[in-house]
């Protein structure tokens, strides 16, 4: 067990600093190419090569000290990780990002929405300022209670994340997936107010220190469950645990050291589906279903989890997958992250209507994606392009398919 | 300034000009190491934007900077004290695609992978494809007449530029040329904005031909113990008739850095490795030629050919070539990439000697490029920040270009001029054409607003 003791160890403190890291770039703007910000604004300010620049530009000391508007520029920026990933001269911009925006809220250049945000966090627990005991209001409207509610052991524990928490559009994936727990006799606890906000947009917004108490809160909290498992359906959260948790809280690895296996939903989906532990129909029975599916950057480029929702796709009879323009590890952002959605709303809002145009451009009727900040970004955006594309999660196509292959036994 | 930045903001809306520090250093370089703010950036998102902005500075005399999205390799598109730096990227409408005449209007600041990907929807081909195809805009392409590795079978930029739109210096708009494929009124004045790197108009529209998409595609690669195998190579495999879309040379540390930078497996331990693609419409004739090349290599000293066997082999193989350039800053801080020419025959010549110049000095010297054009492109890897390496640069330089002149080559087969090549500028051109050319010049821009100090050396 761990204790409260354990030694929180600094992210920064083995790695180059974010001048370091720039020397690297060559400018050749290859990062353009992939920047879901520059590729609506059109502006080079809203570049990854540009906040290359820049960082370097105080070093060599061409800009003063920075001010809001420098700030801004590394604010500005969905951290949909792209530019990392295509950069062939391997500069780590995330990195770069990281470190700057740690440096500016240090120096009180945190834009003020976000400052707010990480102000309610810390006093709710969670991101948008309601009790945090009302984690599991969405368990209301279900045919029965799920068996995970007031579980106090159990193998699996489910971490459903602030988004499906809080804002009912997002109810369904949670309730998609306790459904398909309870019919598989899964053994999982829905940990309820003892969830707190996983502390990832305290990070993105370079206030790392005041995530470690969120993070040392979950830990505790599921390990007093004595879970082996936890299973996530927010792509960020997976990320945040299995990225930035184990240096947080200095060790190796959840699994080697703590004994926690980190899973997201959609891998816990293909490992049940695979081993038969779903009751679907034949393909012959169904009518087809043509779908694209949204990788999250989280999960898919940030996350490496990219097979397992398209494993899913390939069990669920009638449902064909076609791939959009970019996809897998090329996924485009779908305008939901880097909490753009309290500092510069417009900048996703154009992001997700490139996305969901490029979903449309496929001929699917619907869009699954893995992660309920896409799924809510995505959804808003076909209403305002007026798109006529579905968005789902995978959890709720594969409970369809379940309701499906019930019903016809019933016939 | 201040007044001219007011005018700006009056014509064009604030929205449209930054004067921001932060905004400044973001449009202060381009490809290379060099950079300088401007005074003001101007968004332009139309011609009348460009007009308006061409007014204002001919009437204060103030110098403009024309910009893509500056992946140039050359300092063009680098600002000067007290200018404007105007951006087109804004300006990227596909404007037509005309099925019938295989022809494409775009503007500006239209992507050039973008516009492959458009015609190709349709069943057609824009064949130049820059490494920097998904990081340039057709208005950059143009005006630094920039080639790629399918020029050895297609040709450059240039030749496929039907017609123009431009901004002129006093702020008139040019059209040139048309659909017709054939037209000899009066002088042709599409080629010379053509490669003129902003110094003689704006560009802001372009008609542009296009091919059929020519269907099918081999890709082969071919590794080489010796680099004088592999450039001789090149010329063999043109001798056996065969002419490849693409031939490509990538030298030992070329290899060395891209594998170092994507792992993507490629042999460490020969001296060159050349990447050579055919293209048609006949599958057969296609295979053949792809056979004929592998034959030829291992003929003339290929350790191994390997064709590659699907469309994901054959995007991992350009990934790599694609890479060369920004894989290198994984040596050495800097790098200065060169773009010289020479006649094919040339080819194992002007590498050995590029060797020795690296040798002497004692800084590492990479060689690739596009072999079967003999454009080849040697990158010195050097730390500006140390002195005793920095001082080394432009000579080794000096000496790349005199290579080139001495093997009957020039300074530059794409990238253009800039400002990184103009003091070997007359050496290349000689008095006559400098001042023909300089005359020019003159009588398109006589305030000297357009660009200034870059292609023509001040007199």
């Amino acid at each position: 067990m761990m204790s409260n003791e354990t030694s929180v160890k600094d992210v920064n403190e083995t790695t180059m600093s974010a001048d370091e890291e720039t020397r690297h770039c060559v400018r050749c703007g290859l990062c353009l190419s992939v920047c879901p910000g520059y590729r609506e604004s059109l502006n080079e300010t809203d570049s990854p090569r540009a906040r290359v620049a820049l960082v370097q530009a105080i070093t060599e000391g061409v800009l003063d000290a920075p001010n809001e508007r420098y700030a801004g520029a590394f604010f500005r920026c969905l951290l949909c990780g792209a530019c990392t990933f295509v950069c062939p001269s391997g500069v780590a911009v995330d990195r770069i990002l990281e470190l700057t925006r740690g440096d500016l809220a240090e120096q009180g250049l945190l834009p003020e929405a976000l400052a707010e945000l990480d102000a309610r966090i810390a006093q709710y627990r969670n991101i948008s300022a309601e009790e945090n005991e009302g984690r599991l209001i969405w368990v209301d409207n279900l045919p029965a209670p799920p068996t995970g509610l007031g579980k106090e052991q159990a193998e699996v524990a489910y971490f459903v994340g602030c988004v499906s928490s809080f804002f009912p559009r997002s109810y369904q994936v949670p309730q998609a997936l306790v459904q398909i727990f309870d019919r598989t006799g899964v053994d999982y606890a829905l940990l309820g107010g003892s969830e707190w906000c996983c502390g990832y947009p305290m990070f993105i917004n370079g206030e790392m220190d005041k995530a470690r108490d969120l993070i040392r809160h979950n830990v505790e909290a599921v390990q007093a469950m004595g879970v082996k498992k936890i299973v996530f359906s927010c792509a960020s959260c997976y990320h945040f645990w299995s990225h930035s948790y184990p240096t947080a809280l200095g060790v190796n690895d959840l699994e080697d050291d703590l004994g926690i296996e980190v899973m997201h939903a959609t891998e816990f989906l293909a490992d049940l589906l695979e081993a038969g532990a779903l009751p679907l129909q034949g393909d012959e029975d169904v009518r087809e279903q043509v779908v694209t599916y949204h990788d999250p950057c989280d999960l898919g480029r940030k996350g490496g989890v990219i097979e397992a929702p398209r494993r899913v796709l390939a069990q669920l009879p009638g449902v064909r997958l076609v791939e959009m323009a970019e996809n897998r590890d090329s996924s485009h952002c779908c305008g939901g992250g880097g909490n753009l959605e309290s500092f510069a709303p417009e900048v996703g809002q154009a992001v997700a209507g490139s996305r969901i145009r490029q979903a449309a451009e496929t001929g699917a009727k619907t869009l699954i994606s893995a992660c309920q900040q896409c799924e809510r970004t995505l959804a808003n955006a076909a209403r305002a392009e007026r798109i006529r594309v579905r968005v789902k999660d995978v959890a709720e196509l594969v409970l369809d398919a379940l309701d499906e292959a019930q019903s016809s036994e019933g016939d | 300034m201040e007044k001219i930045i007011t005018q700006l903001q009056e014509t064009l809306g604030t929205e449209k000009v930054l004067t921001a520090p932060v905004d400044l250093v973001a449009y202060s370089f381009d490809g290379t190491f060099e950079q300088q703010l401007p005074d003001v950036v101007v968004l332009s998102e139309s011609t009348a934007d460009v007009v308006a902005v061409v007014e204002i500075a001919a009437r204060e005399g103030v110098p403009i900077v024309p910009r893509g999205m500056s992946s140039g390799l050359a300092g063009g598109s680098i600002p000067m004290p007290g200018s404007i730096v105007l951006s087109l990227t804004r300006m990227n409408h596909i404007l037509e695609i005309d099925e019938e005449n295989m022809t494409a209007t775009v503007e500006a600041g239209v992507i050039a992978v973008d516009l492959e990907a458009a015609a190709a929807k349709r069943g057609l081909f824009y064949p130049p494809d820059p490494s920097s195809n998904k990081q340039s805009t057709i208005g950059g392409n143009i005006a630094c007449n920039a080639g790629g590795p399918r020029c050895l079978k297609y040709g450059v930029t240039g030749d496929y530029v039907m017609g123009l739109k431009v901004v002129l210096a006093d702020g008139r708009v040019l059209e040139t040329g048309g659909k017709p494929i054939k037209n000899v009124v009066g002088y042709d004045l599409t080629s010379l904005f053509i490669g003129s790197e902003g110094t003689l108009g704006i560009i802001t529209e372009a008609l542009l031909r296009l091919l059929v998409q020519p269907g099918f595609v081999h890709t082969s690669r071919a590794e080489f113990l010796s680099l004088e195998d592999a450039s001789r190579t090149v010329n063999a495999i043109l001798r056996a008739g065969v002419v490849p879309a693409t031939l490509e040379l990538m030298d030992e540390t070329a290899i060395a850095c891209i594998e170092e930078a994507m792992q993507l497996g490629l042999p460490l331990d020969v001296e060159a490795m050349l990447i050579i693609e055919t293209d048609g419409s006949d599958e057969a004739a296609v295979e053949r030629e792809i056979e004929t090349v592998a034959r030829v290599c291992r003929e003339n000293g290929a350790r191994k050919v390997s064709v590659a066997q699907d469309e994901a082999e054959r995007a991992r193989l350009w990934r790599a070539r694609r890479s060369v350039s920004p894989s290198l800053a994984r040596r050495a801080p800097n790098k200065l990439g060169e773009d010289i020419t020479v006649p094919r025959s040339a080819i194992p010549e002007a590498i050995r000697r590029i060797k020795a110049i690296g040798t002497r000095y004692g800084l590492p010297i990479v060689v690739f490029g596009h072999a079967g054009d003999g454009n080849l492109h040697p990158n010195v890897l050097f730390d500006r920040r140390d002195p005793e390496q920095w001082a080394k640069v432009e000579p080794i330089v000096g000496e790349i270009f005199q290579t080139a002149l001495d093997l009957g080559g020039t300074l530059s087969g794409e990238h253009g001029v800039g400002v990184f090549k103009l003091p070997y500028v007359e050496h290349a051109l000689g008095a006559t054409s400098l001042d023909v050319q300089r005359r020019i010049k003159q009588a398109l821009d006589p305030l000297n607003i357009l660009n200034p100090g870059k292609v023509l050396p001040d007199m």
